[in-house]
């Protein structure tokens, strides 16, 4: 085990190559999380068609650093223009944007840089121990339990979507089909082809998500013309010094507030398909709760500033446990990751770890060192930012419309490819436009084949469909998709109706029972505590049930 | 964009979609063998789009029925808001279409060339801001995929005769 970290550190950290290219793939995340209109997963997927030609651990290492560094470039532009660069930066604004205001833009920028840096060193001790421990349990899942958890990996997309589940559902559908165009997995029976031999082959997964994604936002990008025309932003910023020592003694002072918004990103990012747009706005709630001055909260508290950047760093160590221990994407990038992976003929997935520890714990390594680069390269990439904000829109869009032609090209060298990518891209262009969420869509690419390949395993091994809620970890992630498609209901029904009382116990003493059947010790121990804190819940709204 | 119209439009052309596509599935070969049938899992999916895209019509024909005639109203296409992205879409088009003969490169800095004039402008220092532009990022990434990466790019029938 000591060999093959030793090894896979070695791969990583002493190759200048690859340490070389994750130093650019940090810069570029640094400067796609900060430019507004970009995001994180576009970075990600802008830099993939660079990896086709390298080796799968200096792919992963590039990949590995746009991705930290694309959690932490949205602090840049938050704090400089209040304009938030990534949705994970949302909650930064709050107090950052006034910090900066109130003439401390240096220990703002230097907060939530080493709030990020502690958040993701956090995150990635507690992927380093608890990945290779939720693989070994992977290792359990037969095709009836793997097909459950890809069902709550898709409704808890669906529920955490927005307001229209239905669109959200449709969306999840619509990937899953796209996924079936083509030659199955099983038979190799062509299916949806029409006649067209590319159509035979599929979609690849790359200019379906590349069309989907990149295409469509940069469409909306340049959708206003007078918007398009003008500098990325209008409110001017200047190069700041960061004041590390007292940002590094602030953030640790507040090492409660650091840990908390750590595990709630680490626990965001764990969840299907729930990302750092939603952590760090939890994270900032939660301090804001347990802070003595919450008036000081939107006036430039510092740990207003620590618990939102803490937490979506954090998120991408939990988004990554997810990834490399199970195979199921904890949000678009690492959904895109996988996609990169699979290119490189790596399925991720319970085995994974143990059949490529090389190249796992390289990923951990990559996940490890990208922070310090992220660190390192801050003031240079703020000052490249300054200096991109000033481009319009629609020339950034246009280069980057044809940029994305070259790189799905690259992918098999076929044009139907870009083609492929182009109809995604209109597809994802009107499905925004008429309020589809894409993430469902995106997850139900990634995950169609999966899904198909292990239900047609469930039932060529038995054609007993009960297995399905009789075996243990199947009947758990049912029950967690049943409560994940509640979940909005819950939170848009009035406080004092039945169903909000009794929601939360009633999950609890349902998830209880799988646990139980597991027949473990300490899953039994967590089944009884979950069954006691159910009906105690139960016992204390009582008085509530019997005046309704 | 959207509103009850919108989602009614887009339930019913859901609907279609899936009709067509479960129609097509019955031309989905049977190999006979043991297991899970190649047309099944599709059929479920679906099926399922096809209670989804009902659920969606319904709804939205009950908010339709009871939202004011004057709100209905309210939705129409604007095709000038979309002026820009069905320009890029034209764009696209003519240069994939055109790859063939154009390749990569000339193909390249031609739709970028295109693209950025009927985005920004027409002026002479555009033009020439965008020329500028077109060739030099094109021709970064064109060396940088044929050179670094050894990805061979669709040469083009001009560039194949020279």
């Amino acid at each position: 085990m000591f060999d093959v970290i030793l090894q896979a550190g070695a791969s990583v950290l002493l190759d200048p190559v690859t340490l070389g290219l994750m130093g650019i793939g940090t810069l570029a995340g640094l400067l796609a999380g900060a430019i507004p209109g970009f995001t994180i997963a576009m970075g990600v997927i802008l830099t993939l068609p660079f990896t086709f030609g390298m080796s799968p651990i200096q792919g992963l290492a590039t990949m590995m650093g746009v991705f930290v560094g694309g959690f932490s470039g949205g602090l840049m532009s938050c704090m400089l223009t209040g304009i938030p660069g990534t949705p994970s930066s949302v909650a930064t604004t709050f107090d950052g944007f006034p910090m900066v205001r109130s003439g401390k833009p240096g220990l703002a920028l230097g907060l939530g840089l080493w709030s990020s840096f502690f958040g993701g060193m956090i995150s990635a001790v507690i992927l380093v121990a608890l990945a290779p421990q939720l693989a070994f349990l992977g290792l359990e899942f037969g095709p009836w339990d793997y097909f459950s958890l890809i069902v709550f990996a898709l409704t808890i997309t669906v529920s955490l979507s927005g307001d229209n589940m239905i669109k959200g559902l449709i969306a999840g559908l619509l990937g899953l089909f796209a996924a079936c165009v083509g030659e199955d997995e099983i038979n190799g029976v062509a299916r949806f082809a029409f006649g067209s031999d590319h159509i035979r082959q599929g979609f690849a997964f790359l200019p379906v998500l590349i069309g989907l994604f990149a295409f469509s936002q940069l469409l909306s990008d340049v959708e206003d013309s007078a918007k398009a025309k003008a500098p990325l932003m209008k409110n001017s910023a200047e190069a700041i010094r960061v004041e590390h020592r007292k940002a590094i003694a602030t953030v640790l002072m507040n090492w409660i507030n650091l840990i908390r918004s750590s595990f709630i990103g680490i626990f965001t990012g764990i969840l299907p398909a729930a990302g750092g747009s939603i952590s760090n706005i939890l994270a900032y709630d939660q301090a804001k709760k347990a802070s003595n001055n919450r008036n000081e909260f939107g006036k430039g508290a510092v740990n207003g500033i620590i618990a939102p950047e803490a937490a979506n760093n954090a998120t991408a160590g939990g988004a990554l446990i997810m990834m490399m221990a199970l195979g199921i994407p904890g949000d678009i990038v690492t959904a895109i990751m996988i996609g990169a992976l699979m290119i490189h003929n790596i399925i991720p997935g319970p085995s994974f770890i143990q059949d490529e520890p090389l190249l796992a714990y390289g990923v951990f390594i990559a996940f490890f060192a990208a922070h310090f680069f992220m660190v390192g390269l801050q003031a240079f990439a703020l000052r490249l930012f300054l200096l991109v904000t000033r481009i319009p829109m629609y020339i950034l869009a246009s280069v980057i419309l044809a940029y994305c032609a070259i790189g799905v090209f690259a992918l098999h060298n076929i044009t139907f490819d870009i083609w492929v990518m182009f109809g995604f891209g209109v597809i994802g262009y009107f499905m925004r436009k008429l309020g589809f969420p894409l993430a469902p869509m995106i997850l139900g690419v990634v995950l169609g084949k999966l899904a198909e390949l292990n239900i047609a395993r469930a039932i060529g091994i038995s054609d007993d469909y009960s297995l399905f809620v009789t075996r243990p970890w199947s009947l758990f992630f049912l029950i967690m998709a049943i409560v994940s498609v509640l979940f909005p209901f819950y939170q848009n029904a009035k406080k004092d109706t039945l169903f909000t009382k009794m929601y939360v116990p009633i999950s609890m003493i349902l998830l209880s029972l799988p646990l139980f059947l597991m027949g473990s010790p300490v899953r039994m121990v967590v089944g009884g505590i979950l069954l006691s804190a159910g009906c105690y819940f139960i016992y204390k709204r009582s008085s509530i049930l019997k005046t309704i | 964009m959207t509103n009850n119209k919108s989602d009614i439009t887009i339930a019913i052309f859901l609907l279609c979609f899936s009709g067509v596509m479960i129609n097509d599935a019955s031309n989905i070969r049977d190999l006979g063998f043991e297991g899970m049938k190649a047309d099944a899992w599709p059929r479920v999916v679906l099926w399922l789009l096809v209670l989804m895209s009902s659920v969606m019509l319904g709804k939205s024909y009950l908010k339709f029925k009871t939202v004011s005639d004057k709100d209905n109203e309210n939705f129409s296409i604007n095709l000038a808001k979309f002026k820009n992205a069905l320009i890029c879409f034209g764009m696209f088009m003519l240069f994939l279409s055109t790859l063939d003969y154009l390749g990569m490169l000339i193909g390249g800095i031609l739709f970028v060339f295109g693209l950025l004039s009927l985005l920004g402008g027409f002026s002479h220092k555009l033009l020439v801001k965008h020329l500028l532009v077109s060739i030099l990022s094109i021709g970064f990434m064109w060396m940088v995929f044929t050179f670094g990466l050894r990805v061979i790019l669709p040469e083009g029938e001009i560039l194949r005769v020279w």
